[in-house]
C-alpha cells in the first residue's frame, strides 16, 4: 500500500482541508434549509406563479450537475465582473443544489399531514400560521427528518465538488498530496476515511433522532 | 343565529347545493340527513366556511360569509366542529389536543387552560385519560375528546359531520350521550347523521336533503310519523328497514 509516514509531513495540508470541508458544509447545510423552506413555501402556495416558479427551480437544480452550478459560480460570475472565493462559490453551489433536493422532501412531507389536520385546526379558529406551526409542521417534521439526514450526508459528501475549482477542501488536500507523495491509494484512502469521520456521527445522529420521534407516537 | 338565503354551491360544473334557504336558531338542534353525495357535508362546512359559497347570502353569528373582509378566524373561535373521522392532533396528548387553541387563540394562560381542559375531559366522561395520545384511545374516546376540544373554545354553534360514522357500533351509544348532554344544556347544534334515534328523541327539528337540495323539513315527529315527499319515504324506508 505504501508508507503512511510520507503522509504526515502534509498533516497541515489535511487539517486546513478537513477545516474546510466542514465548513463549506455546515454553511451550505444552513443556506440550502433556508433555499429548501422558501421553495417549498412557494410551491405550496397555491399562488400558480409562485408554484410554477418553484417548481421550475426544484427541476432546474435538482436534473443539472453540481459541478456545472458550481462552475457557474466559480468562474461564471467573475467573468461577469463579480468577484467571490472559491469557497463562497462552491458552498453557494452547494447549498442551491441542495435546497432543491431539501424542498422537494419539505413539500413532501408537509402534503403527507391529512387534510383533515388543517381542517380541524383551522376550524377552531387558528389562523393559517398558527395551523401550521402548532399541527402541521411537528408532524411533517418526523417524516422529513430520514430524507433531511440523506440530503445532510450527501451534502458533505459533495462538497468535494470544490476541489474542482481549487477550493481548499479535503479532496483538494488529497489531490496535493497524492501528486507530491504519489501516495495514491493511502491518500485517498485515508482522505475517505476522515469523510466517514463526519458523516457516520451524522448518519447515526439522524437515526437516533428518527428512533426517538418514533417512540414518541 | 345561522341563515341560509338562496345559498349555491358549485364545485366547478358539479351544483352541489342548490337554493338553499334554511334559519336556524339560537338553542336549536337541527339534525340533516339524506343519501351519501347529497350535499351535507358540503353544507355543514359552509357554517364555519371550510367551503365558500358560490352565490347568495350566508350570515352566521352576524357575520356575513360572502363578505370578503370578514374575520374568518373570529367567527371560527364561536364554532365548534366534530369531524367523522375525528382529525385529533396526534402529536398531542389529549390534554393538549384541548387546551391548543384556547392558549394560542384566546391567549388563556397554560394552567388556566389545561385547567379547564380537565374539567371539558371530566364532562366527556375520560378524565383518566387526559395524558393518552389519541393512537392509544378507542374511536368512542378519540370522538369524545374531540367534542371536548370543540367545547374548550366555548362556542356558541356545534357543528357535527357524521360523529358516529366511523365507530363500531358498542362505541356509538356514548358518543351520542355526550351529544344528548350538550343538546340538553342548550346548545346550538347541526348534526350531521344516519342515527334516526338521536335524531327523534334529541332534534327540534329534521333536515331531509337529496340532490343538493333540502327537500323536506319538520319537527321529528311528524317528519317520521308523515313524511310529505316520496323521496323522503324512500330514503327513511331504506334506512329504518334494517
Ligand atoms: N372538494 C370537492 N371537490 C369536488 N367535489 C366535491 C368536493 N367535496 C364534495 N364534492 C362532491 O359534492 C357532492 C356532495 O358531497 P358531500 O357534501 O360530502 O355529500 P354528503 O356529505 O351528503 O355525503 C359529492 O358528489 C362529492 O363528490
Ligand atoms: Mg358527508
Amino acid at each position: 500500500m505504501g508508507d503512511f509516514s510520507l503522509l504526515a509531513a502534509y498533516k497541515q495540508e489535511f487539517i486546513d482541508g478537513f477545516l474546510t470541508t466542514l465548513s463549506a458544509s455546515l454553511l451550505a447545510l444552513v443556506l440550502s434549509l433556508c433555499v429548501g423552506t422558501i421553495i417549498a413555501c412557494l410551491r405550496l402556495s397555491q399562488v400558480q406563479l409562485l408554484e410554477w416558479i418553484g417548481t421550475a427551480y426544484v427541476e432546474f437544480f435538482r436534473n443539472t450537475p453540481l459541478v456545472i452550478q458550481v462552475f457557474f459560480f466559480a468562474m461564471g460570475l467573475p467573468s461577469l465582473g463579480w468577484n467571490i472565493s472559491e469557497f463562497t462559490a462552491g458552498a453557494i453551489g452547494l447549498s442551491i443544489y441542495t435546497g432543491a433536493f431539501i424542498a422537494e422532501a419539505l413539500r413532501a412531507g408537509i402534503q403527507s399531514v391529512p387534510r383533515g389536520q388543517m381542517e380541524a385546526s383551522r376550524s377552531s379558529g387558528m389562523t393559517y400560521i398558527q395551523s401550521m406551526r402548532y399541527v402541521i409542521l411537528p408532524q411533517a417534521f418526523k417524516i422529513v427528518i430520514p430524507p433531511l439526514g440523506n440530503q445532510c450526508v450527501n451534502l458533505v459528501k459533495n462538497s468535494s465538488v470544490l476541489a474542482i475549482i481549487a477550493g481548499g477542501d479535503l479532496l483538494y488536500a488529497a489531490d496535493t498530496v497524492s501528486s507530491q507523495t504519489f501516495q495514491i491509494n493511502l491518500t485517498y484512502l485515508f482522505v475517505a476515511a476522515l469523510y466517514l469521520v463526519i458523516t457516520l456521527p451524522l448518519s447515526f445522529g439522524v437515526n437516533q433522532l428518527e428512533r426517538r420521534l418514533a417512540r414518541q407516537s | 343565529m345561522i341563515q341560509f338565503e338562496q345559498v349555491n354551491k358549485y364545485f366547478g360544473d358539479f351544483h352541489v347545493l342548490k337554493n338553499i334557504d334554511l334559519k336556524i336558531h339560537s338553542g336549536e338542534v337541527v339534525v340533516i340527513i339524506g343519501p351519501s353525495g347529497s350535499g351535507k357535508s358540503t353544507l355543514l362546512r359552509c357554517i364555519n366556511r371550510l367551503e365558500t359559497v358560490t352565490g347568495g347570502k350566508l350570515i352566521v353569528n352576524q357575520t356575513d360569509l360572502t363578505d370578503p373582509r370578514a374575520d374568518i378566524n373570529r367567527l371560527r373561535q364561536d364554532i365548534g366542529m366534530v369531524f367523522q373521522h375525528f382529525n385529533l392532533y396526534p402529536h398531542k396528548t389529549a390534554l393538549e389536543n384541548i387546551s391548543l387553541a384556547p392558549r394560542k387563540v384566546r391567549k388563556t394562560p397554560v394552567d388556566e387552560a389545561t385547567k379547564q381542559a380537565k374539567q371539558y375531559l371530566s364532562k366527556v366522561g375520560i378524565p383518566e385519560k387526559a395524558d393518552a395520545y389519541p393512537a392509544q384511545l378507542s374511536g368512542g374516546q378519540q370522538q369524545r375528546v374531540a367534542i371536548a376540544r370543540g367545547l374548550a373554545m366555548k362556542p356558541k354553534i356545534m357543528l357535527f359531520d357524521e360523529p358516529t360514522s366511523a365507530l363500531d357500533p358498542e362505541m356509538i351509544g356514548e358518543v351520542l350521550d355526550v351529544m344528548r348532554d350538550l343538546a340538553r344544556e342548550g346548545m346550538t347544534m347541526v348534526v350531521v347523521t344516519h342515527e334516526m334515534g338521536f335524531a327523534r328523541e334529541v332534534a327540534d327539528r329534521v333536515i331531509f336533503m337529496d340532490e343538493g337540495m333540502i327537500m323536506e323539513e319538520n319537527a321529528p315527529a311528524e317528519f317520521f310519523q308523515n313524511p310529505q315527499e316520496e323521496r323522503t319515504r324512500r330514503f327513511l324506508s331504506r334506512v329504518l328497514k334494517h
